[in-house]
């Protein structure tokens, strides 16, 4: 091999660099992304919810998007899969520059990398919020956007703030989920501590263990613990089945006798938000809202 | 039944009422709420909560353990076949269908009417299950339960499918694991109609023992057989479905109960009913009382306490070996 032709090689090896090679934070630490993205696929939820405030708009989305006013992200792109089971066909077909996965289909990752550059960008636990803020800044640094992603933080902190202060004061809660009759109850550093943790809320019963999808309780159990707020998911309306609602399973003598229900202090969260798309930014603030008002609608 | 054999099952009998009795009192004690028994009467609110949780709680662990063990009785006698039972053999997972089709396409439709759908698909998955097993060698007594387990399993399959694709497979845990948590007063009553099919079978038992010699020699011995096949699978289906509905699917219960007490006591079904039923009981009630206390305050449901130790005892059935033959 002569100079020349090394040369060239060294050049073309140059050229062929994008422009802006990035370091961004994902669940699974920094990961470079080498070519700026303009096609993307994204298989989860909250992702979609940060990306849409900012405007992006991704080539492939999943089927049941969860989230009405997520809707208008389906025209004109394609459908990869579900949360739990992308459709690597329809991604290969696709052929998109990166793949976004998290929570439900984060477990996926490694399938979806078959087909292009994957990065996980799954939220969960305590700080939640952080996390959502980590990943605003991180799709602003990859797609350009820093400006917007900025202002979407500042927007977020605000709005948190508020609620921070209606809260401050007014007693404890305990974020219960109800699954048709049944129901299991969330604590501090569960997948919904977050609430807890950014909101300054007391929590009812401050030991509840973090299992993924609460600890199976009694309604006993909610009538001694005796919360003065009850935060409550309704599991049937996240997942848009017409089932049996929360209402109605906590419509009962025991439940009766706390301090939420006589006072009328039961906030039934925005479900497919809360549940689904946890950790968007969209969906925390709706969230954050729905909880402020409560609080401080109460006297 | 002998001198010998009548003063046997007194005594055994004796012993299930006297451990029914304790765990009765025990299962009432246990819960979450503060209920000091010597302020039972004086304090309103421990009356209450006894009235409206514990009672409620204790008696659908009895209804349902004494319902299923029943359920499984009459489905061993109605296949000739001592190894298969609602839980396995298609029945559960028909009223899990049933549930199903009734959530997707009525949602608003009542816990009664939800339970007579499910009756009805139990009943349908059940017929299927019988025909079929009629139809098997009876020289090859372990293809009965084997298609049972086959055939549970492939409706099983249907039902997961159909929920997989509504999103409901998370609510559908709500049927397919038993769990009493969500007992109170006014949302277990229904289950009082399986005690109504346990009242049946006992009135019906001896054409039941009857039955269990098979098609021709029932007949012979002026049994009506189609008519009693068809009481029999109306009582299966309705506990099972009954029981699926308000608490969930139980396993193993309607299996070993009747195999144990059938090794202690023989197969005369007016004289073991009561102990099958009252054993069924405690078994329930022991199960969701330790999953009352090994996590306190929270709940282990009673369908995975009882999947750990039914198979414990199934596979002390199966290796035991038989006291008399």
């Amino acid at each position: 091999m002569n100079l020349r032709t090394i040369a060239a090689f060294a050049a073309f090896a140059f050229s062929a660099l994008p422009a802006h090679a990035v370091d961004i934070l994902t669940a699974k630490g920094l990961v470079q992304i080498a070519v700026s993205p303009t096609k993307i696929a994204v298989l989860d939820i909250a992702a979609l919810d940060t990306l849409d405030r900012l405007g992006i708009k991704p080539a492939g989305v999943p089927q049941k998007l969860y989230l009405p006013q997520l809707e208008p992200l389906k025209q004109g792109a394609e459908i990869v899969g579900d949360l739990f089971e992308p459709d690597l066909e329809a991604l290969s077909a696709l052929g998109p520059d990166l793949i976004i996965v998290g929570g439900r289909s984060s477990t996926k990752a490694s399938a979806t990398a078959q087909v292009v550059q994957t990065i996980d960008m799954t939220m969960d636990g305590d700080d939640l919020v952080a996390q959502a803020k980590e990943r605003l800044a991180a799709y602003g640094v990859l797609f350009g956007k820093t400006a917007e992603a900025a202002s979407a933080v500042e927007e977020l902190d605000a709005r948190i703030k508020a609620a921070k202060a209606a809260i401050a004061g007014k007693g404890n809660g305990l974020i219960i989920m109800t699954n048709g009759p049944k129901v299991t109850a969330y604590g501090p550093g569960s997948r919904f501590g977050w609430v807890h943790a950014a909101l300054n809320l007391p929590a009812a019963v401050p030991d509840i263990e973090a299992a993924n999808h609460g600890e199976a309780i009694s309604f006993e159990f909610i009538a001694k613990a005796n919360p003065d707020w009850l935060l409550v998911l309704d599991r049937a309306a996240a997942i848009g089945s017409g089932e049996q609602g929360a209402k109605t399973t906590l419509d009962n003598e025991l439940v009766a006798e706390t301090t939420a229900w006589k006072k009328n202090q039961v906030i039934y969260l925005p479900a497919a938000e809360f549940y689904i798309a946890a950790g968007g930014v969209q969906s925390i603030q709706r969230v954050v809202a729905t909880i402020a008002e409560a609080f401080t609608a109460a006297r | 039944m002998s001198i010998a054999a009548a003063k046997q099952s007194s005594k055994t009998g004796w012993i299930a009422g006297l451990m029914l009795a304790v765990l009765f009192v025990f299962s009432l004690c246990v819960g979450v709420g503060d209920m000091p028994i010597i302020r039972l009467f004086s304090d309103g609110r421990v009356l209450e909560l006894l009235l409206v949780s514990r009672l409620p709680r204790t008696l659908a662990a009895i209804l349902t353990g004494a319902g299923l063990a029943i359920a499984g009785l009459i489905m061993q006698t109605l296949a000739r076949n001592r190894y298969v039972e609602p839980a396995t053999a298609g029945t559960a997972q028909s009223a899990e269908l049933g549930i199903l089709l009734v959530t997707l396409l009525l949602p608003s439709a009542s816990l009664l009417f939800k339970s007579l759908a499910a009756s009805a698909a139990a009943l349908l998955g059940t017929t299927l299950f019988l025909m079929t097993a009629h139809r098997l060698p009876p020289t090859q007594p372990f293809l009965v339960p084997l298609f049972g387990l086959v055939y549970g399993g492939v409706i099983g399959a249907a039902v997961t499918f159909v929920a997989w694709q509504a999103d409901l497979l998370q609510y559908l845990s709500v049927w397919t694991n038993g769990d009493f948590s969500g007992v109170l007063r006014g949302r277990y009553e229904l289950l009082w109609l399986g005690a109504l099919m346990v009242v049946i079978a006992w009135i019906v038992a001896d054409r039941l023992t009857i039955m269990a010699l098979g098609r021709d020699a029932s007949i012979g011995l002026g049994l009506d057989y189609a008519r009693m096949l068809q009481l029999g699978l109306v009582i299966v289906s309705v506990i099972s479905a009954l029981s699926v509905v308000v608490v969930g699917m139980i396993p193993f219960v309607g299996l070993v109960v009747p195999n144990i007490v059938s090794r202690l006591m023989g197969d005369n079904i007016r004289g073991t009913l009561p102990f099958v039923a009252a054993s069924g009981a405690i078994l329930v009630l022991g199960c969701d009382i330790l999953g009352r206390l090994i996590r306190h305050p929270y709940e282990i449901p009673v369908g995975t306490v009882m999947g750990c130790v039914g198979g414990l005892i199934f596979l002390w059935l199966l290796f035991r070996r038989p006291s008399h033959v």
